[in-house]
């Protein structure tokens, strides 16, 4: 509609509270670690202008270049393992094999638990004496195969990104949704042309879902990337800072009362972060967010 | 009808897909299902075979995991945060999508992009400044501070999905009730708010989830007993219960209940929801 005159007070009041929240949460703190990148500070002292002294710093950190790296793992497993399995699922059951609407239904189950939930559970069955994940092993006879999963160089990080790959319940829903929203006919017209299932998946499916899997890539890369909580709870980084997350990094930085280092880290996030969504929209689609 | 020839192909591919769906389904619910028999399992049983039935169930497990742990304390804590943080964040939400999706007017598009862009920054990013903000604000380790950074937080994605539901709804109703006589408040409030309620209910059901399991804002913002939520309470479990993993168990248990019972109850609302497409952008 056109604005009108009496509907401009209206206007301003019902967008000043989420512009003022908005500003306040989302851009001040930018502007402001920007700002603290620079400097450096304490928390409690004044802050000394240090010009990049942090972000040198921080590229010199072999942890901190191992945290981005295990981000990159995790945000292209998360975009190109998890997705794609969600997006299978998806495909399975929108035929509405028999049970769809159960499958559907527990799948989306851990979504609904937190992360630090499901992170407390999956440590007790990584746990080496009396876990879930060892017991199997020795029931099925690969008793030779346990391991401290959590707690061996090899075996944490795997361990720490693995277990929620295959909870896939969200991004499926969502492509589902998509999926059952494209018209009958099309899949009509295919089958009087000869086309099987899966030709009708690859080429009417897939490309009218387009959107949808783009949105479940950008989220699930995204949610790579700001990972905490589960490494916090599973192995806080170790063994040997061999589990170690950007967010880890900059929370123990803060947590030493290094403010400084701690917003360049951010910073460094946040640029990782706009990279990787500009890429993704400019290589498979920009009609997302 | 025809009767359809099973290929070794079809087979095939039907066992595939059948073994496909199994596994999600086990893997979704198996370790929860695990973690609840084991916490009704002594610690010897748990030891000796983790797959073992308990010989006795031990609901006593449950009595003192609600007795080290202060639960339920930490629940009303969350309860409390999580609905003033998601009634606020709605209404709110609800006003700006209002003007954003109705009205034509300069800078409308750049605040929308604005807004949606917000939903991709990686929020974990800003522990300093929100830090600073609260702690300036003297709301440190009060439940007003997490409210008001969890009502801040959900705006984005919150006015993304009323935007869709309110652009639904036909001009020509609201014309006809400006004709009447109905001024903007009035017109927000009784035609285009409860016209767009089923974008209202999906936007506040994820908004509650969100709250509900937050961490990281949580553990940084507070610091006392009395307005940690229940999420912090599981962080200190490990410590609290030390080797005593089945009481653990059961405090997990316990703690997840809650978003459990709302799944069930709600089930058809958050995956209608998120079926109604508001989310694919």
């Amino acid at each position: 509609m056109d604005v009108k005159r009496e509907d401009r007070v209206g206007i301003v009041v019902f967008l000043t509270p989420a512009l003022v929240l908005f500003t306040l949460f989302f851009i001040f703190p930018i502007i402001y670690l920007i700002i603290i990148s620079f400097m450096q500070w304490t928390g409690f002292d004044t802050p000394v202008f240090v010009g990049w002294k942090n972000y040198l710093t921080i590229f010199n950190d072999k942890v901190f270049l191992r945290s981005i790296r295990n981000n990159l793992i995790w945000a292209l497993c998360a975009g190109f393992i998890q997705v794609p399995l969600a997006v299978v699922a998806a495909l399975v059951l929108s035929y509405r094999p028999l049970g769809w609407k159960i499958f559907r239904t527990v799948y989306f189950f851990p979504k609904v638990i937190s992360a630090i939930a499901l992170a407390t559970l999956w440590a007790a069955v990584y746990n080496a004496q009396y876990g879930l994940l060892n017991g199997l092993l020795r029931v099925i006879g690969l008793g030779h195969l346990q391991t401290n999963w959590l707690g061996t160089l090899k075996t944490a990080f795997p361990s720490v990104i693995i277990y929620w790959l295959f909870y896939i319940g969200y991004y499926m829903i969502i492509v589902l949704a998509d999926i059952q929203g494209i018209p009958e006919e099309y899949y009509e017209a295919a089958e009087i042309d000869g086309a099987g299932r899966i030709r009708q998946s690859l080429c009417i499916t897939l490309p009218l879902a387009k959107t949808s899997i783009v949105t479940c890539i950008l989220l699930a890369m995204i949610d790579g990337l700001r990972q905490f909580a589960e490494v916090y709870i599973l192995t806080n980084g170790g063994p040997a800072n061999r589990t170690t997350v950007m967010v880890l990094y900059l929370y123990k930085a803060m947590q030493n009362y290094s403010y400084g280092t701690s917003s360049a880290a951010a910073m460094v996030l946040i640029a990782i972060g706009t990279v990787v969504i500009l890429t993704i929209k400019n290589t498979l689609g920009r009609e997302t967010f | 009808m025809k009767k359809r020839r099973l290929s070794p192909g079809a087979v095939l591919l039907g066992l595939g897909k059948w073994t496909f769906l199994i596994f999600l389904f086990v893997y979704a619910v198996f370790p929860v299902l695990w973690l609840a028999v084991a916490s009704l399992k002594t610690n010897g049983e748990l030891m000796a075979n983790p797959f073992s039935l308990p010989q006795v169930w031990q609901f006593q497990n449950y009595k003192k995991a609600l007795a080290v742990s202060g639960i339920a304390r930490l629940m009303l804590n969350s309860v409390l945060v999580s609905t003033a943080a998601t009634f606020l964040n709605v209404l709110i939400a609800s006003m700006a999508a209002y003007t954003l999706s109705r009205f034509r007017f300069r800078g409308n598009q750049v605040l929308k992009v604005m807004f949606s862009s917000g939903i991709l920054i990686p929020l974990n990013a800003l522990m300093i400044p929100y830090f600073v903000l609260i702690n300036s604000l003297g709301l440190y380790n009060t439940m007003g501070g997490l409210i008001l950074v969890y009502t801040a937080i959900g705006i984005p994605i919150s006015t993304f999905i009323i935007m869709g539901f309110m652009a639904s709804v036909p001009e020509e109703l609201e014309e006809a009730a400006i004709i009447d006589g109905a001024c903007f408040y009035k017109r927000f409030f009784t035609l285009v708010f409860p016209l767009s309620r089923a974008g209202v209910v999906t936007a506040g059901t994820f908004q509650f989830l969100t709250c509900w399991n937050e961490f990281v804002y949580a553990n940084l913002l507070t610091s006392s007993q009395a307005v940690r939520t229940v999420q912090l309470g599981i962080r200190y479990f490990t410590n609290q219960f030390a080797t005593d993993y089945v009481s653990m168990y059961a405090a997990i248990i316990i703690s997840i209940l809650p978003s459990i019972a709302a799944y069930v109850l709600f089930q058809n609302q958050i995956i209608a929801g998120l079926t109604s497409g508001a989310l694919k952008g």
